[in-house]
């Protein structure tokens, strides 16, 4: 009963907050010539068809349609309010993927005020939340607002937006909060560094909490070359830390650029509230560890024209499991809006048959008139088989053309190797169509995507 | 009495505070153009947002942090959909799939990604959870019951 309640509430409050927010939208822009300043609309549909045959010989001829909208209204005094949407559907042409012949799905859709001083905002509708320890998508209100001396606040509130009910036989202890609220308040000196105190609460709708966490975050650049940074999780349910997880960058000199990060996760805390079987603590193949250490370190040089070689290494360290190394490196020569081409090469070392294996890749793009093309190739070579093979590969190729600066066509081909497919082909054709009502609005082709 | 009195100060010290306050809000566009190259903040930016350098090796894994703490800088040059390529959900679509045609982004799930998630799934669950785990389990829960 509890499942049917949270489908139904979800697809009505879905229906409700998308309509609501809409004729706001449309209110506040559509009536807004007396007093807009600019006003601008644009939006880009993405219509793909993707072509596969399953293992059971199911043709599978999905379309699909991706759907981005942005209004906005620029006043004189420099405010500004903006809507945007995003939302995709898919019909199925011959066999079905699933239960249903079509699905879809609104990804965001929310209202935004932002004033000219003091990074006031106010955002109302579906939107993703990025707060310290929340990263959350709700469907609610977000606050935001600088204060005097360096201090800054932000606030939220919502119903957390579900991506599906619970399955049928699935534990109860998988369910998800239905609200969800918290905040952060920071300090910062711009020059020198940002500290910021989070908390996030999640309840059920009987008033039981599914979640309840604080963080603090930092951010220092002491120096002009070094940045440092991160942030400490704690869950007050399990009382215990989730997360320490930090980073230092240092660029000695303009064409070199080092980095080392660090991060201790008890998995305990950190997976106690999750919504899938696959990730929580109780699955054994996580529960056999506590805690894991990752110490990882990057080096980049960009002293070729043209050129970044990069050089990574990562340990990680669990309680029960020892060791594992994961090193290696990427080099790229790239030209902007002409070609690219690169190659990667990493090696795992670890304590598992499926923790040891060589992972390559290599990738060249080039752009020939109105036309683009692209190869891009994957291998894993296994030290070991896995389900009798050693090697994984996957290769893609792509075709795109410009037909003008509002429409693009594309069309890829991927084969595959894998443990799991022999030979398997799928296909995809892609129409991207943009559009806008004041193109040079903003001062140009605006870089924002 | 007292929760009500700390309530009262705590509110007449924020309506003080933002009397006070008076920054310029981060333009909600940025103010040059830096098209569609994978941008080097520190060609222009010799202060602290030259951190926010996109070619930097490391960048990737440190920008979750800056959008924890610093959103608004995304926004003058990222819309919500570029961060939904990735951070989606119930897509029936891995990005490296969308954006075939873009393979200097780092993008997760490239390859043979039905292998590799159990492998990355028992190296760094923690991995995981960054976009799984709460939301977006829809392709979990097609083995995973």
């Amino acid at each position: 009963m509890k499942r049917n309640h949270t489908k139904k509430n979800s697809c009505t409050g879905m229906l409700v907050l998308g309509a609501g927010t809409a004729l706001l939208a449309s209110t506040l822009l559509w009536t807004a010539p007396l007093m807009a300043y600019d006003y601008s609309f644009s939006g880009e549909s993405t219509t793909l068809l993707r072509m596969r045959t399953t293992v059971d010989k199911k043709s599978l001829l999905p379309l699909y349609d991706y759907l981005r909208l942005t209004m906005t209204d620029i006043r004189s005094d420099g405010s500004s309010v903006d809507f945007y949407l995003g939302a995709w559907g898919r019909t199925d042409l011959v066999d079905k993927i699933g239960d249903k012949t079509a699905d879809g799905d609104l990804q965001y859709a929310y209202l935004t005020y932002r004033a000219p001083k003091n990074n006031s905002t106010v955002s109302v509708g579906r939107q993703f939340i990025t707060e310290g320890v929340a990263t959350e998508r709700i469907d609610g209100l977000y606050l935001r607002n600088d204060f005097a001396y360096g201090i800054g606040a932000s606030a939220y509130v919502g119903n957390t937006v579900l991506t599906q009910p619970l399955a049928t036989g699935t534990s109860s202890s998988y369910q998800a909060g239905t609200v969800v609220y918290g905040g952060r308040i920071s300090q910062e000196n711009k020059k020198y560094y940002t500290v910021g105190l989070s908390a996030l609460k999640s309840k059920y709708d009987g008033g039981d909490v599914f979640r309840e966490e604080t963080g603090i975050d930092l951010w220092v650049h002491p120096v002009e070359k070094v940045d440092l940074g991160g942030h400490s999780n704690y869950n007050y349910l399990t009382k215990g830390w989730m997360e320490h997880s930090y980073y230092l960058s240092y660029a000695p000199v303009s064409t070199v650029r080092l980095g080392t990060e660090y991060a201790n996760v008890n998995l305990k805390d950190y997976l106690a509230n999750v919504t899938t079987s696959a990730l929580t603590y109780l699955n054994p193949v996580l529960k056999a560890n506590k805690s894991q250490d990752v110490i990882g370190a990057t080096a980049a040089y960009t002293g070729i024209k043209n050129v970044t070689l990069t050089a990574d290494l990562k340990r990680y360290n669990y309680d029960q499991s020892g060791q594992a190394f994961s090193y290696g490196g990427k080099a790229v020569y790239s030209l902007p809006d002409d070609y690219s081409v690169g190659c990667t090469l990493h090696r795992m070392d670890g304590g598992a048959d499926l923790l040891r294996y060589m992972e390559y890749r290599a990738f060249a793009t080039k752009k020939i008139g109105h036309y683009d093309v692209t190869i891009d190739a994957t291998d894993v070579t296994y030290d070991k088989q896995q389900i009798g093979i050693t090697d994984s590969f996957a290769v893609t190729g792509a075709v795109g053309y410009e037909v003008n600066h509002k429409l693009k066509l594309a069309a890829d081909v991927e084969y595959s190797q894998s443990p799991e497919f022999s030979n398997e082909y799928r296909g995809l054709v892609k129409a991207t169509y943009t559009f806008d009502t004041k193109h040079v609005a903003e001062g140009g082709t605006k870089s924002e995507k | 009495m007292r929760n009500k009195l700390a309530i009262v100060l705590t509110l007449l010290l924020m309506v003080v505070l933002y009397s006070c306050a008076n920054t310029n809000s981060i333009p909600r566009v940025h103010p040059e153009n830096v098209g569609h190259a994978i941008p080097d903040c520190t060609e222009c930016h010799t202060n602290s947002w030259g951190a926010l350098n996109h070619r930097a090796p490391d960048f990737m894994g440190k920008h979750r942090f800056y959008a924890g703490t610093a959103r608004q800088t995304c926004r003058s040059c990222h819309q919500e959909d570029f961060c939904t390529e990735c951070h989606t959900r119930k897509d029936e679509f891995k990005p490296s799939e969308k954006l075939s045609d873009e393979p200097l982004r780092t993008l997760p799930h490239r390859g043979d990604y039905l292998s590799q998630h159990k492998i990355d799934g028992r190296i760094n669950p923690v991995s995981c959870v960054k976009c799984h785990g709460r939301q977006n389990n829809e392709r979990c829960a097609l083995c995973h019951h």
